[in-house]
């Protein structure tokens, strides 16, 4: 059995405004093992975003306990890429801010940027991109200094259709290719069924784990080619009922 | 290697560039016009030149100016007090507005100090500023601290929240310090404001400055320009007058070739 690379205990989340108090997460309890590709999938407004910032530590729970062994990268739906930044110098900033500026940690980011398509935008600024480049770039930035777990919030959500298709097939691939541990969090069902290998479905706020399904697509991983496979709309199926409890 | 353009593009570029011609001759025809207007209506008598002077009278004033060698050293003294004011302004400005974003606390507590502050003339502070500094370039200084300062602090202040709050998120996740996203995210993203705020604090410096000259000097253009109407010389006030425009556009024009040194945009 793999290790654990993230582990939620009976987290519960409640946060407080002036108004009042919100309980984000109720007793959420899941892990994510070394390599495993996971979706979290929750009708809008359940707190995925509350979710991703707990499991980053950058909210403590009220309750219960995260515990995540490992560092982790988190992207986000739009590619925030410095404008001031050439995107090689974007792909360094997670390296300067954690101190481990150095040449082979450059030098690795540099040759992950080339392998994926960016050598020829090293020298360009984010907005000289299309959007699909950008967030490929934010994805080369977000494994500069790699991270343990990538932590996903809807990344590709800001993108139109057919560059989300080929963004997500991009993604997809350079996870896979580099054998990283993934949690995503989207509303998009088809996105989850493509992408993971493991799907939770939360309810509405508070948010719990209503079901939780292994996907079987034989060892498929490439995006659109699940898109095509007669078990997807039969996992599409019982997701959207499952969500719409 | 210079680019072959279809012929389309070529007229278009050159209606842009006989527009941007035009432009500059209509300026240029209009500052000729109204100095041509002005001196006619001086020497045809349309009014008196006693109290309107004009071009040739500034002119002659200028001159003469110059070669007594009180010129250079009126411009001089209230350039240098503009310049210094200016400078304090913006550095204690920006200085100020670093540590109101950092400390949310201090920022609630100062904020009605600011505020009553910001609307306070400053000129009110006149008689006070003499007692405490006496009449030299001191006082001056101050005056020129006091009017920019503020709108200094406030701009930066503005310019250091309005920072995208999903981008902080981004360096948090990374584990960024609060200093980290100052330098990293904070301070660039807040150039062009830096900028802006330049732009407007050269002309509260120079309304600083010889505010402060009208209140109390013994040198410099705002008191040539109270000098000339106390002993209604109007072409002296009108020459001084004359020199402080071309003063003020040249440190606006500094403004902008910075920009365009710091500033580079992508898509230039």
């Amino acid at each position: 059995m793999k290790n654990e690379i993230l582990r939620f205990d009976n987290v519960t989340l409640t946060y407080h405004t002036k108004r009042g108090e919100t309980t984000a997460a109720e007793e959420l309890t899941f892990s994510v093992k070394e390599g495993e590709f996971v979706a979290i999938i929750g009708p809008s407004g359940c707190g995925k975003t509350t979710l991703l910032s707990l499991a980053a530590g950058l909210l403590s729970p009220s309750k219960g306990t995260v515990t995540r062994h490992g560092s982790c990268g988190y992207m986000l739906q739009k590619d925030e890429l410095f404008p001031w930044r050439t995107i090689e110098k974007n792909i360094y900033l997670p390296l300067e801010i954690k101190r481990q500026n150095t040449v082979e940690r450059r030098a690795r980011a540099v040759e992950l940027a080339k392998k994926y398509g960016l050598s020829d935008f090293l020298e360009s600024y984010p907005p000289q991109l299309s959007g699909g480049m950008r967030q490929r770039a934010a994805l080369i930035r977000t494994l500069a200094t790699e991270p343990d777990i990538l932590l996903l919030d809807e990344p590709f959500s800001a993108l139109d259709y057919q560059t989300r298709l080929n963004v997500c097939g991009d993604v997809a691939s350079i996870i896979r290719g580099e054998q990283k541990t993934a949690l995503l969090i989207t509303h998009d069902i088809s996105e989850a069924i493509s992408l993971a290998d493991r799907i939770l479905v939360l309810t509405k706020r508070p948010a719990r784990v209503a079901f939780e399904h292994e996907l079987d697509f034989g060892g498929e991983t490439r995006p659109i080619k699940r898109r095509e496979m007669g078990n997807f709309g039969a996992w599409f199926e019982i997701l959207w009922k499952e969500l719409n409890v | 290697m210079k680019k072959e353009f279809s012929k389309e593009h070529r007229q278009y570029l050159a209606k842009k560039k006989r527009n941007l011609a035009l432009i500059w001759v209509c300026r240029i025809g209009i500052l000729l016009l109204l100095l041509g207007l002005w001196e006619m209506a001086a020497s045809l008598g349309w009014a008196d030149p006693f109290l309107t002077s004009s071009p040739s009278r500034i002119a002659v004033t200028i001159a003469s100016l110059y070669a007594d060698g009180s010129l250079f050293y009126h411009i001089g003294v209230t350039l240098l007090e503009t310049i210094i004011g200016f400078v304090i302004a913006v550095a204690v400005g920006c200085a100020v507005a670093l540590l109101l974003w950092w400390s949310e606390t201090v920022k609630r507590v100062l904020e009605p100090y600011i505020v009553v502050l910001n609307a306070l003339p400053k000129i009110a502070l006149g008689p006070l500023i003499i007692i405490w500094f006496g009449t030299g370039s001191t006082a001056i200084v101050f005056m020129t601290v006091l009017v920019g300062v503020i709108v200094a602090t406030l701009h930066m202040l503005t310019a250091f929240m309005a920072t995208d709050e999903n981008k902080i998120l981004l360096l948090r996740s990374m584990g960024a310090s609060k200093f980290q996203i100052l330098r990293k995210l904070v301070i660039p993203s807040s150039l062009p404001a830096f900028i802006s705020m330049l732009k407007v604090n050269v002309g509260m410096a120079w309304i600083g400055s010889i505010m402060g000259e009208y209140i109390v000097s013994r040198a410099g253009l705002g008191y040539l320009i109270v000098y000339g109407g106390q002993v209604f010389k109007l072409d002296l006030v009108m020459s001084a007058t004359c020199i402080l425009c071309v003063l003020a556009a040249g440190m606006y024009a500094l403004v902008v070739l910075l920009e365009k040194l710091i500033v580079k945009d992508a898509e230039s």
